[in-house]
């Protein structure tokens, strides 16, 4: 197999770079996330590959926080839309875990499919390589194998595995073949074996659960797990596939653009109309809404859950609610 | 002045229109007739069917197309309720707006034919309730008895008033219903709430479709009183209204259960909605 | 902290059952070691749960917001910082004082169960928590100054150094300089409104970021729009914070939030002073900034 050794890392880095915004884990400051290879102080930050992932996952790739839509004039009766922001320029995301990498898959689902294909996402998406390096060691919140992730075989468009000194390069798609070509001097054929596969220490049972959670819905147990909730929008932040947006407009006189923005069901404004009625007034029914749709409606919809098992919002929740906690009790309820 | 691009490739990227007539139909509602600058619809919209109406330098909003007029022009009846629709209710004839779609399912215009129809609207829900209506009357032979039933809370907020008490009650085997909520002088019709009324009137359900539309919670008056007199839940429609943004199914907002209103809706029978969870 | 903990398992189940309460706020014990969270109590079987120990840190006034409509009478356990958070709720008129029912713990300084959950998560490698959360590293009052009863030994307010030491590092700034380093600092901002949500003293019923009519700061994330929510919200705590430091604490990109509070604090303290918020609750008090006196000093810069 081809492999890529650690050595010859950062000149791998410099060659991707050369071609393509390259994303790569990374700790700056107090937080961890991916950032472009060219923003990478050595002495200050440090690489996160050989670490569990990184605070911040990469859907910002495909859907940024901020995004701008398209620029318009206006000027009294006259209006026309100028500039429309599709993003083209290539990017390359080095390192994302299967879990996240799911993530960008059930974002395909809802940006690329059901009648239209968002424009934007699409853009992004198409000119986007994935290298997803394969997970053998599970963390302590990890339960992406209870939601349906393979660890060790995500189907990206180049899929690494650490060895140790190296990395086994296993490209893919077409995709992965052009990436691996900008790196061929670099790689080595050699033979090697993957590692091997440790288990999990957390045991989550999804498996009937959203055909359970159909009876729920007016269940009390939603107060009681809802309780401490303070509607704070961190989970969704965090969350590799939520995906909610706000579309917004900035306008200085004569011109303008419109942008969207991530949004959080958490939020009472989320659902608010302007003549003042909202289906979801309560925090309880903010709550119950995010879980089911993790739970639930998406796998009622796409056929999976839009939950990939990351562990995230089991270390940021400022209340420390956790939903393998929230899974736990909604199996064991009568 | 740029050239104003269209590209409706991307669908969150809105078309241009120019207000060609505006219609005062109560004190908060107007009605706007749009086409595109170089004539024409649009798009092709089928009754019940929704569109994002943009006032481009203010917002976007979701608003259901109230009629179609053959290639001529779309209207859309528009209450001021917000930033956006308060700064759409300032626009002149000639104002360019930002317009894309067809959004939505649409009513069964196909499956209803050959039954009677009994529509009953509360407020601004008339609005998508107009295009069936106009449409049943444009294709007449293919649909039975006509019942319109329609209340606001006043004289004044009652829309499309040239309609509701000409037009429409002249059509063959129609008949039409109004009522407001508190007396008025003046008024010589019925005063009372719609489910109320629904009951007093009782038209039978056989052979019946029932389509209806207002605030949330006469809907949900509604379907009770309708249940109470016999329909069953294939027999219902409603159209429901949520906020949105991208209309689309994108967002993630507009979410009933696992429904995009903007997407699978806005038109639901009683039997979809009775499998969604009640949060409208 | 177990003999707390009995007694405060105890209170609860004493004061729910008597029907004297028909909530009480505390912790229960998570999965984990350090996953202590919130919990409320509504029955005397569910109080069985309660616990107290050293990651016990959240404000649980906060949690009352929640209930601001209600009627139920409501029992909590806060420490210091928390119970200044009780009395900005009484301050701001967001809660009657009658509804309550206050456990106070005075507080040895706790640990961050958000800092012990990301060293454990495996995303940090090096990451060790600190032996105390860096909110309580400095804590002015760590004795609750309302209750209806008081458990623990008085404990001395803790202080790392001078109090306004960062604050004075910034001020020595050139103007330029201090942009720079701000925009750096709140660059990783996400707008995800945790530090609004987890503030007690952010009780506006619309708050003012979700205002449209007009709409007063963009919701992008950039430069200028991130400096406007961090200082317009940082100007609306200016005399009502109560440095109970939950904002940096939640934050999920670590920014030192409670720098720019601390800078108001000591102006505050300094044109308005000598203030602490929510130290002592008298009723009818109001916070300096709500309040105008012809003489009031303004004369910043």
């Amino acid at each position: 197999m081809k492999i890529l050794s650690k050595q010859k890392l950062t000149a791998a880095f410099d060659q991707l770079a050369e071609k393509a915004e390259l994303l790569v884990p990374m700790q700056k400051g107090a937080t961890s996330a991916f950032l472009p290879w060219p923003e990478f102080e050595p002495g200050r930050d440090e690489l996160r590959l050989e670490a569990l992932n990184v605070d911040k996952p990469p859907k910002d790739a495909v859907l940024p926080q901020t995004e701008r839509m398209y620029k318009f004039s206006a000027s009294g009766p006259e209006v026309a839309v100028q500039e429309v922001y599709e993003i083209s320029s290539p990017r390359i995301v080095f390192g994302i875990r299967p879990c996240d990498f799911r993530g960008i898959e059930c974002l395909d689902q809802v940006f690329l499919t059901r009648g239209y294909a968002d424009g934007f996402y699409q853009s992004r998406r198409d000119n986007t390589v994935f290298i997803a390096q394969a997970c053998y060691q599970p963390g302590p919140n990890c339960f992406c194998n209870a939601m349906g992730v393979d660890p060790v075989k995500p189907q990206a468009d180049v899929t690494i595995h650490d060895l140790g000194d190296g990395y086994a390069w296993e490209p893919l798609t077409p995709k992965g073949e052009e990436t691996t070509e900008m790196i061929s001097d670099l790689l080595q054929e050699k033979k090697a074996d993957l590692p091997e596969v440790k288990p999990f220490t957390r045991q989550v049972a999804y498996a009937g659960l959203a055909e359970k959670l159909k009876d729920l819905f007016e269940h009390p147990i939603w107060e009681k797990l809802s309780d401490p909730c303070q509607n704070c929008g961190i989970c969704t932040y965090s969350c590799p596939t939520c995906y909610c947006f706000d579309i917004q407009v900035k306008s200085f006189g004569e011109a303008g653009y419109r942008f969207r923005c991530w949004d959080s069901c958490m939020y009472r404004e989320y659902t608010l109309m302007a003549g003042g009625h909202n289906p979801r007034e309560a925090s309880r029914e903010r709550f119950r809404n995010r879980f089911l749709h993790k739970l639930q409606f998406f796998q009622e919809r796409y056929g999976q859950p839009l939950c990939i098992g990351c562990g995230r919002c089991l270390i940021v929740c400022p209340a420390g609610i956790s939903i393998v906690n929230i899974m736990q009790e909604l199996k064991e309820v009568e | 002045m740029a050239e104003a691009k269209c590209t409706c490739s991307n669908p969150l990227v809105p078309g241009l229109v120019e207000v060609v007539n505006i219609i005062d139909e109560t004190p908060d509602v107007k009605t706007f007739y749009v086409r595109k600058p170089e004539g024409g619809v649009p798009f092709n919209v089928r009754p019940g069917q929704l569109a994002m109406v943009s006032v481009l330098p203010t917002g976007e909003g979701m608003f259901s197309v109230s009629w179609q007029e053959e290639n001529d022009h779309l209207e859309f009846a528009i209450r001021r309720v917000g930033l956006m629709t308060d700064e759409l209710h300032t626009v002149e004839i000639g104002q360019k707006l930002g317009v894309r779609g067809p959004y939505g399912n649409g009513f069964p215009v196909e499956e209803c034919k050959g039954q009677d129809m009994l529509f009953i609207a509360g407020g601004i829900g008339l609005a998508p309730l107009r295009s069936f209506i106009k449409y049943c009357f444009k294709h007449r032979e293919d649909y039975g008895k006509i019942t319109i039933l329609y209340g606001c809370r006043s004289y004044a907020d009652l829309c499309f008033k040239d309609e509701i008490f000409e037009t429409w009650p002249q059509m063959k085997d129609t008949e039409v219903y109004i009522t407001i909520d508190r007396e008025e002088a003046g008024w010589e019709g019925h005063v009372g709430f719609v489910p109320a009324y629904l009951e007093e009137i009782n038209p039978s359900p056989k052979g019946r479709v029932a389509v209806i539309c207002g605030p949330p919670i006469m809907i949900k008056l509604g379907l009770k009183s309708l249940e109470k007199m016999g329909y069953t839940d294939q027999q219902v429609i409603s159209t429901l209204e949520m906020r949105m943004k991208c209309g689309i199914g994108k967002c993630g907002r507009c979410n009933v259960g696992s429904e995009f209103i903007c997407l699978d809706g806005p038109v639901f029978t009683l039997e979809q909605l009775k499998k969604l969870p009640p949060e409208w | 902290m177990k003999d707390i903990a009995n007694k405060i398992k105890a209170i609860a189940q004493d004061l729910l059952e008597k029907g004297e309460v028909s909530l009480f706020m505390g912790w229960e014990q998570g999965e984990f070691e350090f996953q202590t969270r919130p919990f409320f109590a509504r029955t005397s079987q569910d109080a069985e749960k309660l616990i107290f120990n050293e990651y016990s840190i959240h404000n649980l006034a906060n949690a009352l917001l929640k209930f601001r409509d209600g009627q139920e009478k409501i029992g909590l356990v806060v420490k210091g910082c928390d119970s200044r958070g009780i009395v900005r709720l009484l301050e701001d008129l967001q809660f009657k004082r009658e509804r309550l029912y206050i456990v106070g713990v005075c507080c040895p300084g706790l640990k961050d169960p958000l800092e012990a959950a990301r060293a454990h998560s495996g995303f940090n490698p090096q990451a060790a928590p600190a032996p105390l959360a860096a909110k309580c590293r400095s804590c002015l009052q760590p004795n609750p100054v309302i209750y209806d009863q008081l458990l623990g030994e008085e404990q001395a307010p803790r202080s790392e150094g001078e109090r306004y030491a960062q604050v004075h590092e910034i001020e020595k700034m050139s103007a330029d300089e201090r942009y720079r380093f701000f925009e750096e600092m709140l660059s990783p901002c996400v707008r995800c409104y945790g530090c609004r949500q987890a503030c007690v003293a952010c009780n506006c019923r619309t708050c003012i970021f979700d205002e449209t009519k007009p709409q007063w700061v963009g919701r992008e994330t950039s430069a200028s729009d991130n400096f406007m929510y961090h200082l317009v919200k940082a100007l609306h705590m200016a005399g009502r914070c109560v440095e109970c430091g939950e904002c940096e604490r939640v934050c999920p990109v670590n920014i030192p939030l409670m720098l720019i509070n601390q800078k108001l604090i000591k102006d505050v303290n300094q044109f308005y002073g000598p203030y602490e918020a929510g130290l002592n609750y008298v009723e009818g008090a109001k916070p300096p900034l709500s309040v105008y006196k012809e003489n009031d000093p303004d004369d910043f810069h």
